[in-house]
């Protein structure tokens, strides 16, 4: 059967964020604007990235993503992320590994709410005529530097964004506990485009994997869309097959 | 209704060069029983880097073992992909034509264009053009097998005036077909006069609509090659069992080990952006679909598993749809033991396909 990751993140739950609950309401996050950068990356380096209920996506690739939201309920805001392809169960996944908000109340509701890896630090989501940009700076360091170039309108219907799964603490049946999250934005998509993904700059020790490097680029997205965290509605046990694994906390994925 | 085998050759690890060389001969040896007990067709995917669920990469020397061990059973690449980073056009047609003169006439060629990114990315592909270059490649292979000498220029690949060899065995050529996997693929094979090869599970009301388009179009198509290959070919797993429980939870095991690996394959959707590959066509996705923890109990009816009545059910009711063919998958990372997928392949000759024969009168008219 397919490969498993090999990270037991319930062997340092200190390091990871803490959810008071499961029962954050969803954020409408109307006329955001996200480049999305997805790289293959050697498979050496990914699968200790991966927790163990997971399978890891083969080739191995990455997602950078860089988000100008402009309307939230803590503001605006932007938001960067590195997240690692993969599958849970029969479903292709993005493992959040690691995440720059550019606001400290972004941060914080972050990784209350969804479990975010997140830490605050400058995030610039820029324009220009033959590229979309984003640069991230942590402490006065870049750690991000990377571009969508020459990009060109195609339908939003071409474009498929994989749900996401974080890793995290939250109580579960009286106990507070290690667990993954899934968390699943729907997008309505104004605008798309596409182009080559360019990264001159890609700090890995701070997006929590020190041995990735990035290889070959696939291809890299830009697009407007009005789109969302929802409330947690999968649960999933970090240790298990994730089809043997996964707790269903409510139906819905909008607020009751 | 015709019967065939469907070939994905899929491995579990831990691989070893045993373990591969006896996966291949388990189906060889299956092939070989097939042969001799009436099955028609033997097709074999080409698939590249996908790891477990296919290691068929080189079908063309799996096909040529299977010709040359049987007698009567046809050969067929299911698909070989169109793309001219995979494969030149020029070695396809000379590939091909060889194992139809080293079959003596046996060989059915399928074309397709690959879905997943492990594939195309893997061979530096761009995902936007496969669908142009498949229709240049399939329009150009008649005429490098009929043509005394052939030159080209084309979008994807050219060359100059030579003489291709060896020409085939069938004349005018081989039949060809096309993978249906995406929806309105049924139509480009319909519109070129190419047989539909469908490779996806996807429930009797979808099947039943592309089926009827299909033959509506092909009425006023123009063919590709010398003639038109009107014919309808659907994948199903098979295995057969006296006790109807055992037969079902087998296959469904079966049934389950191929979708769950299908499902891990990465889609070219999944990571690239393009109007060339929308969501609904992916293999993978129509697999899980079909058979995966949402299938349906209709789609699980469709399935060729259980006792030979409740098999026969089956068929019947995709014969009524208009399938001409059914091409079964035996195994899936070897969760089925050999001596039982022989046994369920001479249950199913013995109790199926008597139901299924060619009547008497049909054979006559055919004659």
């Amino acid at each position: 059967m397919p490969l498993y990751g090999t990270l037991d993140i319930t062997r340092s739950p200190a390091g990871l964020p803490t959810l008071a609950n499961l029962d954050t309401e969803a954020w409408a996050l109307p006329k955001a604007e996200t480049m999305q950068l997805l790289i293959e990356v050697p498979r050496v380096a990914t699968d200790r990235l991966l927790p163990k209920a997971m399978h890891p996506a083969l080739p191995s690739y990455v997602g950078l993503a860089v988000t100008k939201y402009s309307d939230s309920p803590v503001g605006p805001f932007n938001l960067a992320m590195l997240r690692l392809g993969s599958r849970a169960g029969a479903h292709p996944r993005g493992f959040l590994l690691g995440a720059v908000a550019s606001t400290e109340a972004a941060a914080k509701e972050l990784r209350a709410r969804w479990g975010f890896p997140v830490e605050s630090g400058e995030v610039k989501f820029l324009r220009r005529h033959d590229r979309v940009m984003g640069t991230v700076k942590k402490d006065g360091r870049t750690i991000l530097d990377c571009a969508l170039v020459d990009p060109q309108p195609v339908s939003g219907t071409d474009v498929q964004y994989i749900n996401w799964v974080t890793a995290a603490n939250a109580p579960l049946d009286g106990k507070t506990q290690p667990m993954l999250i899934q968390v699943d934005p729907k997008y309505t998509f104004h605008k798309a485009e596409r182009g080559k993904p360019l990264v001159g700059a890609f700090d890995a020790a701070a997006w929590n994997a020190p041995d990735l490097k990035l290889a070959e680029p696939i291809v890299g997205t830009c697009c407007t869309v009005d789109t969302d965290l929802p409330r947690i509605r999968f649960v999933m046990d970090p240790l298990k097959p994730v089809f043997q694994g996964t707790r269903r906390i409510r139906e819905s994925r909008a607020d009751d | 209704m015709k019967f065939g085998l469907f070939y994905e050759i899929s491995i579990p690890r831990p691989w070893t060069p045993e373990k591969e060389r006896t996966v291949y001969n388990n189906c060889l040896e299956q092939v070989k029983l097939a042969d001799e007990l009436g099955f028609e067709h033997v097709w074999a995917v080409e698939h590249h880097f996908l790891e477990e669920y296919s290691h068929c990469s080189a079908p063309e020397l799996f096909l040529t073992a299977c010709a040359v061990l049987t007698k009567r059973i046809r050969v067929g690449h299911g698909i070989v992909v169109c793309v001219p980073e995979f494969n030149h056009p020029i070695k396809i047609a000379e590939r091909t034509a060889t194992l139809d003169l080293l079959s003596g006439g046996r060989l059915e060629v399928g074309t397709g264009r690959s879905a997943t990114w492990t594939e195309l990315g893997g061979f530096g592909a761009n995902p936007d053009t496969t669908k142009k270059s498949w229709d240049e490649f399939v329009r150009c292979l008649p005429k490098m097998w009929m043509q005394e000498t052939f030159s080209y220029q084309g979008e994807f690949w050219s060359m100059p005036e030579r003489t291709i060899l060896p020409k085939p065995y069938q004349k005018p050529h081989p039949p060809m077909w096309v993978a249906v996997t995406s929806p309105g693929t049924e139509i480009d094979a319909a519109d070129r006069g190419l047989g539909s090869l469908g490779l996806s599970f996807a429930g009797f009301g979808e099947q039943e609509k592309k089926i009827a388009e299909y033959r509506r179009r092909i009425k006023s198509c123009e063919p590709v090659g010398a003639f038109v290959n009107e014919q309808v070919a659907t994948t199903n797993f098979l295995f057969c069992h006296e006790d109807e429980k055992t037969g079902i939870e087998m296959g469904q095991k079966l049934g389950n080990t191929f979708n769950y690996l299908a499902t891990q394959l990465i889609s070219t959707r999944e990571v690239y952006s393009s109007p060339s590959y929308q969501s609904l066509g992916l293999l993978p996705a129509l697999r899980r679909a079909a058979t995966g923890p949402d299938a349906s109990e209709q789609q699980t009816e469709g399935m060729a598993y259980g006792d030979p009545a409740r098999i026969v059910r089956a068929v019947k009711k995709w014969e009524s749809l208009g399938v001409d063919c059914i091409n079964f998958i035996l195994n899936a990372n070897e969760v089925v033991p050999q001596d039982q997928v022989m046994a369920s392949l001479k249950l199913f000759a013995k109790e199926v396909m008597p139901h299924f024969a060619k009547k008497p009168a049909d054979a006559a008219a055919a004659e």
